[in-house]
């Protein structure tokens, strides 16, 4: 078995090979270029990070839920919750950070309310919904790549098109292999630990000292593991070759192209429409 | 290229693993919890420092802790923020990493890995700063929001070190890590060419 082999059979959700358009097409988000999706709206979260009204934020959180639900292709139950998060974040953050804003600089504003010896203030109620806003689109710019792209296509992009050392990006993809291990040796290390009688005893504190007793040869059973397959990996000629082939492809087309310079006139476009509107 | 061998990989990949499952949790419960508690939020940011710290100061090689970052990134990727967990996995691997970096590779006392916590701690909170627009907030709010964050940073600091020693102490990596004498006839050839 070659090591592309290895890792490709190790590879978690077993994507089928895409040398083109998948399925879904260009209305798909999940068929564009990972490294598009994740890196392209940052700029636009450092823009918004530096807003300090409710608008712009807003307007982008808006958009950025309507491309989600549009080109997301997520399941209902899941833009629904989405959009009740978002609202719901939103509500709890404008009271939270409302509380915690400086009762001295808005003493001019009004008294709304005294809850639990807190003073509501409705000038520390606006701050702390500005930033509940501003909060609420970043996260929603981050579930736009975030719940459309998973860590394993993020990482073959890397390696495709960023130039990472395939060894580097091979190594995470492997690594995905090594969290069912761990609670296997888990298993192991508690049933050995159980019968030696270490940590014994009831109650809370008991428990965390036998928890925490189980770190030390948990992670020592993981390197050790790590050590075993690595010498596989050598043993079959891993990073042998300055280049390799990749079973499952990234492309970047023209169509990512579009994706990212849509994002930034998207996020221009919310900047100037919060202009005009105020 | 040359100091990374499979090995390393692979033993960066294992602490990074290990590292992403702590932190599958964390990713679900951070942003409400920041948003609704950010008090209770600030405790928690020092989780992600424990691997890189771990790494370094086991392997003791450059590119431990950013290794170890991104790995961490890829497995907790399975929580809602996706992909996204690489970026803010990796933007801690590069702080831990970059401390080490400017020394050189030459300096492994433990004051260094608690003075790049408090500096890294610092640049985080700054980031904060402005993100939560933190100097609308009350003084008193802020010192506690500060101190809880500093002090999470620096107990992780501890408990990574600690949790390095242990497993040096087992004998893991053994062979890994570049031996004090090697260092030290690393350093006499090179001032014998200068």
């Amino acid at each position: 078995m070659t090591t592309a082999a290895v890792v490709d059979t190790v590879a978690p959700t077993g994507e089928p090979a895409t040398a083109g358009p998948r399925p879904g097409g260009l209305g798909d988000l999940r068929t564009y270029n990972p490294l598009v999706k994740i890196l392209g709206p940052v700029p636009v979260m450092v823009f918004l990070v530096t807003t300090r009204d409710v608008l712009t934020p807003a307007l982008v959180a808006l958009a950025a839920i309507a491309v989600l639900a549009v080109m997301g292709r997520l399941r209902p139950r899941v833009l629904v919750a989405v959009a009740l998060g978002a609202l719901a974040l939103c509500l709890v953050m404008t009271f939270s950070f409302g509380l915690l804003t400086d009762p001295a600089t808005v003493q001019d504003t009004t008294l709304l309310a005294t809850v639990g010896g807190f003073d509501v203030w409705s000038g520390a109620l606006a701050t702390g919904l500005a930033t509940a806003v501003r909060t609420v689109a970043l996260l929603m710019l981050v579930l736009l790549g975030g719940l459309t792209t998973s860590g394993a296509d993020f990482v073959r992009a890397l390696t495709q098109q960023a130039r990472l050392p395939y060894r580097i990006g091979y190594a995470a993809l492997a690594a995905l292999r090594f969290v069912p291990r761990f609670s296997h040796e888990l298993e192991v290390i508690r049933g050995a630990h159980r019968v030696r009688g270490v940590a014994p005893g009831r109650g809370p504190f008991a428990a965390v000292r036998r928890q925490a007793g189980y770190v030390v040869p948990l992670l020592a059973g993981g390197i050790r593991h790590a050590e075993r397959v690595s010498l596989a990996m050598d043993a079959r000629g891993f990073g042998a070759h300055p280049r390799r082939t990749d079973r499952v492809t990234a492309p970047f087309r023209v169509c990512d192209v579009v994706l990212l310079v849509s994002f930034w006139a998207g996020g221009a476009g919310c900047a100037v429409l919060a202009a005009l509107l105020r | 290229m040359k100091t990374l061998t499979t090995r390393f990989l692979m033993t960066c990949a294992a602490i990074g693993a290990a590292m992403g499952v702590l932190l599958i949790p964390a990713n679900f419960v951070s942003a409400p919890l920041a948003a609704s508690a950010p008090m209770a939020y600030a405790p928690l940011v020092g989780l992600w420092v424990i691997g890189p710290v771990l790494a370094l100061a086991l392997l003791r090689r450059p590119g431990a802790a950013v290794l170890t970052t991104f790995v961490a990134g890829v497995v907790s990727s399975a929580s809602p923020v996706g992909a996204w967990s690489i970026v803010t996995c990796l933007l801690a691997g590069v702080a831990v990493e970059l401390a080490f970096l400017v020394t050189r590779y030459r300096v492994w006392s433990a004051w260094l890995y608690y003075v790049d916590a408090l500096v890294f701690g610092a640049l985080y909170v700054a980031s904060g700063w402005a993100a939560f627009h933190m100097d609308a907030m009350a003084p008193a709010v802020l010192v506690t929001f500060v101190v809880l964050m500093m002090g999470s940073f620096l107990a992780c600091t501890w408990l990574g070190r600690l949790l390095a020693r242990r497993l040096a102490k087992a004998g893991v990596a053994r062979g890994l890590v570049p031996s004090r004498g090697d260092v030290a006839a690393g350093e006499v050839a090179q001032d014998a060419l200068r």
